[in-house]
């Protein structure tokens, strides 16, 4: 079994830059850059990742230290990946070395995004906050600030080639970032770099390819949108509409779809179960043509007032918050029908493959030494960063086709993850990644569910019955009972199971 | 029957491409080269050895003999064309009845296969009579009426002990010489068979060295064969180790070409778990007798279909005890069950006595081949089937065309890699995949499609190439192609694509435009002489 990961983009920031100096135009002048340097902070930040491996314990800690940027109101912006599982964050201020433990206040994993606050609060005193800039457009230029080990500030300077909708690390939609071409030199582990254009933040990093010399971030416009909804009583998280696309560029696709008047619009591939398109009515092989009044064209960009044309999910996600009725225009049959869509941000754990799990012990079951988990990404991210290819491919193909393979929705994939070897598991040492279907009869659709109909043997045995081969395994329910502490004790179990 | 991979290198005989393959279309999928297609580096000069060593095993160059096989690859990215020439040398040895036993990775996908002997300049052509792709042997003859005199024809010994000394002979890295090597005999066990790569059966492991251009050369032990040299590791996995076809293997072949057709192995198409757990073995309702397996998938295309269900416990076959670990006793060896299988032919019996919800019971099987199987496995002598419809061509996924276009895609592993154990094939006996698009206008907006697999077309299901073919033969307005999962259907006219169909074949030099039947292509040449 492959271990590791998580920190992908730690690592490329680590091990990547080894740019050679060079001469940096436009370097601030002295005066300027001694307020700059004010408003950063250092964060020191020490995590510990639930190891999925063994679902009872957390890995080694590893320590990550990087920037925040100061924003009005005693509140440092990082990333998301920074401070994920985290068990201790502290700040520490540049010029002097004064050091507060902090608090996460507001995290988004999806944006990348958190807010921390100082445990002492006056800590921040003294630092000019940072403003936001949102208008950055491509051919700006933006400034990627990072810090003497001294404290003195180190600012390189880079040119935004392209706006657009990508990827973030969780891999949950799509969100507007601006990709920068920066021969940027490393300063310490700077994990969390903010961008700037005009002393105002423009961006945080959010990867750097260094060979590329180019670097994604996320856009003021995310971190604006994660600012407000911070601001608000309940974090509501991005919205979705729960809905895959596909452009209609071939003409024998829109006449096929009745597509009359002009050419433009998505056809509707597929509406996600209990989500607001189809709860709005939208069904596959609509052509949305307009979405809050912005027309859509074929290939599925909208032409946004900023940066032109960009592609129709920013509507839904820097645009509109959770809550927010947005129009949706459709052409059904030749016809034209409108409908209101009522966004949703959709949690993780409302996925029937969750697509991330972090701060939250993964849930597990141990049955006489049969390890039984919830299908995760988390889990399967435990092979690694070429986990689409190391990990069990099955497992893959249930978790890529999720939506397809479980149309009903509202259910989990429980799974055989490993068997310890003991008494109760002889000849079974050699099972693992099976799906299960059924435990002593009963439709395993939750963890919860297992651990339920575990309760109930037939006979005295427990049956478990798997998708794959075997297809079925019984053991004792007494001998679980009672083998259960030396169990325990061989292998340093402290629960047999968290399940929730 | 049970498949997986497993990194062993045929031990191809020496394969020189003759031509470079042309007109291949754009590649759908990145390509990756072709093991068995690379010429092996140039061939050092041997000099033969000038003192003979001794020789328990006879004057073995009057029974061995050169085989130089011509054969044409068919190529999967471009199904129309013939395929890539190439030339191979490997090693054949006389048998009774004026019979040359070599290995089927020398004659397969053969156009023209010449023989020669020690001491005798001729270069004799030669015929294939039986190919067993499964078990990796063939027989081929030579007409020329002199051939066989003064040839001495070998005979087949039994399974030599482990330690004992074997000798292996050949024509390795393209000598023209007889080359000897020897070795022990390391390890008897099943083995992947990598010519199909889809069968596995008693293999014998020796540490002779083995090298391309020994395949389908004997092995010999007290002037007896007890192998036919036949594949290997590549050095970089594993050094001294080589595999060869033990006798067992090769009388089955030979018994049964007898009536003058080769059925191949049968098959129970069944999978089985041990039974080791005390506590599921109680479940059962069994005895703490350490017997017995649980059938887990009982294969709907299998003879045991209907016969044998999940969950039903094989407590003996054929009156051989079957124990908990899957192995029965034969003749005094401890064997895996399907050993006992193995040694059967199309159309024998086998007697299960099972236990069945707590009730002893009794099943017989009459033993065939289980076709899902084939999907997975490497196919010779025959022409890939294809349709060309709009410049999109549609294949039937095989273990050939995964290895031709590699496709990364996951839902194409997954029917691949599941097409047996999930029953793919029930709804799918053919699982067609759009390969590659040869672009035209007319498709130009459908590079996306690409790697999907077809489902239905105007909402009837597509179940074989043969329903593909004849329902874009059939009038409508337009076709509407649903692939498997969420996505958007293909549109196609029909219209456009007929007036677009001459200009994709002349532009791609598509010379057919589909091929239905895998024929062999030996009977396709015949046919067509017939016409």
């Amino acid at each position: 079994m492959r271990k590791k990961l998580f920190t992908t983009f730690a690592i490329i920031l680590l091990t990547g830059t080894v740019a050679i100096a060079k001469k940096e135009p436009a370097l601030p002048t002295a005066k300027e850059a001694k307020q700059k340097t004010l408003s950063l902070v250092r964060v020191n930040v020490t995590g510990q990742p639930y190891d999925y491996f063994r679902p009872w314990q957390k890995k080694a800690p590893q320590s990550k230290r990087a920037l925040g940027a100061v924003l009005s109101k005693g509140r440092v912006l990082v990333t998301a990946d920074l401070v994920a599982n985290q068990n201790y964050v502290e700040l520490e201020r540049a010029e002097s070395g004064e050091k507060s433990a902090a608090n996460v206040q507001v995290i988004d994993y999806e944006a990348n995004l958190a807010l921390l606050e100082p445990a002492e609060k006056n800590f921040l005193d003294g630092i000019t906050p940072l403003d936001i800039a949102t208008d950055t457009v491509v051919g700006d230029r933006l400034a990627a600030w990072q810090l003497e080990p001294t404290g003195a500030l180190v600012a390189t300077e880079g040119l935004v080639t392209t706006i657009q909708m990508t990827h973030y690390p969780v891999d949950v939609g799509q969100f507007l970032t601006y990709r920068v071409s920066i021969s940027m030199q490393y300063r310490e582990n700077s994990y969390t770099i903010p961008l700037v254009k005009n002393n105002k933040l423009a961006g945080l990093l959010l990867r750097y390819d260094s060979r590329a010399q180019l670097v994604d971030a996320i856009p003021a416009p995310i971190i604006t949108h994660f600012l407000k909804d911070a601001g608000t009583e309940k974090y509501g998280g991005f919205p979705s509409a729960g809905f895959s696309f596909f452009p209609t560029r071939d003409p024998q696709l829109r006449t096929f779809a009745g597509q009359t008047g002009k050419p433009g619009g998505v056809y509707v591939t597929s509406v996600e179960p209990n989500m607001p398109a189809v709860k709005a009515g939208l069904q596959v092989g609509d052509i949305v043509t307009e979405i809050g009044h912005n027309w859509i064209d074929q290939n599925g960009n909208y032409v946004d007032p900023l940066y032109g044309k960009i592609e129709l999910t920013n509507l839904l996600t820097a645009h509109a918050f959770a809550g927010d009725n947005v129009p949706f225009q459709v052409q059904r049959d030749g016809k034209s029908l409108e409908f209101n869509v009522t966004l949703e941000h959709r949690a993780a754990k409302n996925y029937v493959v969750a697509p991330y799990n972090l701060d939250q012990p993964p849930l597990y079951y141990v049955l006489g030494g049969v390890i039984f988990q919830e299908l995760s990404r988390q889990y399967l991210k435990e092979w690694g960063a070429n986990w689409q290819k190391e990990a069990p491919q099955r497992f893959v193909y249930l978790d890529r086709f999720q939506s397809e393979l479980f149309p009903e929705g509202h259910r989990k994939v429980v799974v055989l993850s490993q068997v310890l070897p003991a008494n109760a598991t002889i000849g079974y040492d050699d099972l693992a990644y099976l799906v299960v279907k059924k435990v002593n009869g009963a439709e395993v659709k939750s963890l919860a569910d297992l651990a339920e109909a575990v309760k109930h043997p037939i006979d005295g045995f427990i049956k478990i019955e798997t998708e794959e081969d075997p297809k079925q395994i019984e053991l004792e329910a007494a001998q679980v009972a009672a083998e259960a502490p030396a169990l325990q004790e061989n292998y340093g179990i402290p629960s047999l199971e968290r399940l929730e | 029957m049970k498949y997986c991979y497993l990194p062993v290198l045929l031990v191809a005989f020496e394969v020189t491409q003759l031509q470079a393959q042309q007109n291949a279309p754009p590649p759908a999928f990145p390509v990756q080269p072709n093991a068995s297609a690379k010429p092996s580096a140039a061939a050092p000069a041997i000099v033969a050895v000038p003192v003979p060593p001794p020789r328990p095993n006879g004057p073995i160059q009057k029974s061995l003999v050169r085989i130089t096989s011509t054969e044409v690859e068919p190529d999967y990215r471009a199904p129309w064309n013939a395929g890539g020439l190439q030339r191979g040398i490997g090693a054949g040895f006389v048998i009774d009845g004026n019979r040359i036993m070599t290995n089927a990775h020398v004659v397969s996908n053969s156009r023209y296969l010449t023989v020669e002997r020690d001491g005798d300049p001729n270069k004799y052509p030669a015929k294939v009579q039986f190919v067993a792709n499964d078990c990796d042997l063939a027989l081929i003859t030579v007409d020329a009426p002199n051939f066989y005199k003064n040839m001495v024809p070998l005979k087949l010994g039994g399974i030599p002990e482990l330690e004992s000394t074997v000798s292996a002979y050949g024509y390795p890295i393209g000598g023209e010489r007889m080359s000897v090597t020897t070795g022990i005999v390391s390890r008897i066990d099943f083995q992947l068979y990598t010519h199909s790569s889809i069968d596995s059966h008693l293999a014998i492991q020796i540490s002779a060295q083995i090298n391309p251009g020994n395949s389908g050369g004997p092995v010999m032990q007290n002037a007896k064969v007890v192998g036919v040299a036949f594949q290997g590791y590549s050095g970089d996995v594993a050094q001294g180790v080589a595999y060869m076809v033990p006798t067992p293997v090769i009388r089955r072949f030979l018994k049964d070409i007898e009536d003058g057709h080769y059925d191949k192995y049968v098959d129970l198409g069944i999978t089985y778990s041990k039974l080791q757990n005390p506590a599921q073995r109680k479940f059962l309702g069994l005895k703490e007798d350490g017997r017995g397996v649980l059938v887990t998938t009982v294969v709907a295309a299998g003879p045991c279909a209907k016969i044998l269900r999940e969950g039903d416990v094989l407590l003996a076959i054929n009156d051989h005890p079957i124990a908990s670990d899957a192995s029965v006793e034969l003749e005094g060896e401890h064997v895996e069950m399907p050993e006992v299988v193995e040694r059967k032919f199309k159309g024998d019996m086998v007697k299960f006595d099972i236990w069945r919800d707590k009730q002893p019971a009794s099943v017989k099987i009459v033993l065939s081949t289980v076709w899902p199987y084939f999907v997975q496995g490497h196919s010779y002598d025959v022409r890939p089937r294809f349709v060309v419809y709009g410049g999109l061509l549609f294949q039937p996924m095989s273990l050939d065309l995964i290895e031709a276009y590699q496709p990364t895609d996951l839902r194409i592993r997954h029917y691949f890699d599941y097409f047996v154990l999930e029953q793919i094939y029930l709804e799918h006996p053919d699982v067609i995949v759009l390969t590659n698009i040869l672009p035209d206008p007319i498709n130009t907006f459908l590079a996306p499609y690409r790697g999907g697999i077809v489902d239905e077309i105007n909402g009837k299901k597509i179940r074989t190439l043969d329903e593909l073919a004849k329902t874009f033969s059939e009038p409508t307005e337009r076709f509407v192609v649903k692939m498997i999962g969420d996505g958007p259907p293909l549109v196609l006219d029909p219209k456009q694509a007929e007036a677009a169909r001459e200009r994709i074949k002349t532009r791609y030099n598509v010379v057919r435009e589909q091929n239905l039947q895998e024929q062999a292509v030996a009977k396709a040449a015949e046919d067509q002489k017939k016409m």
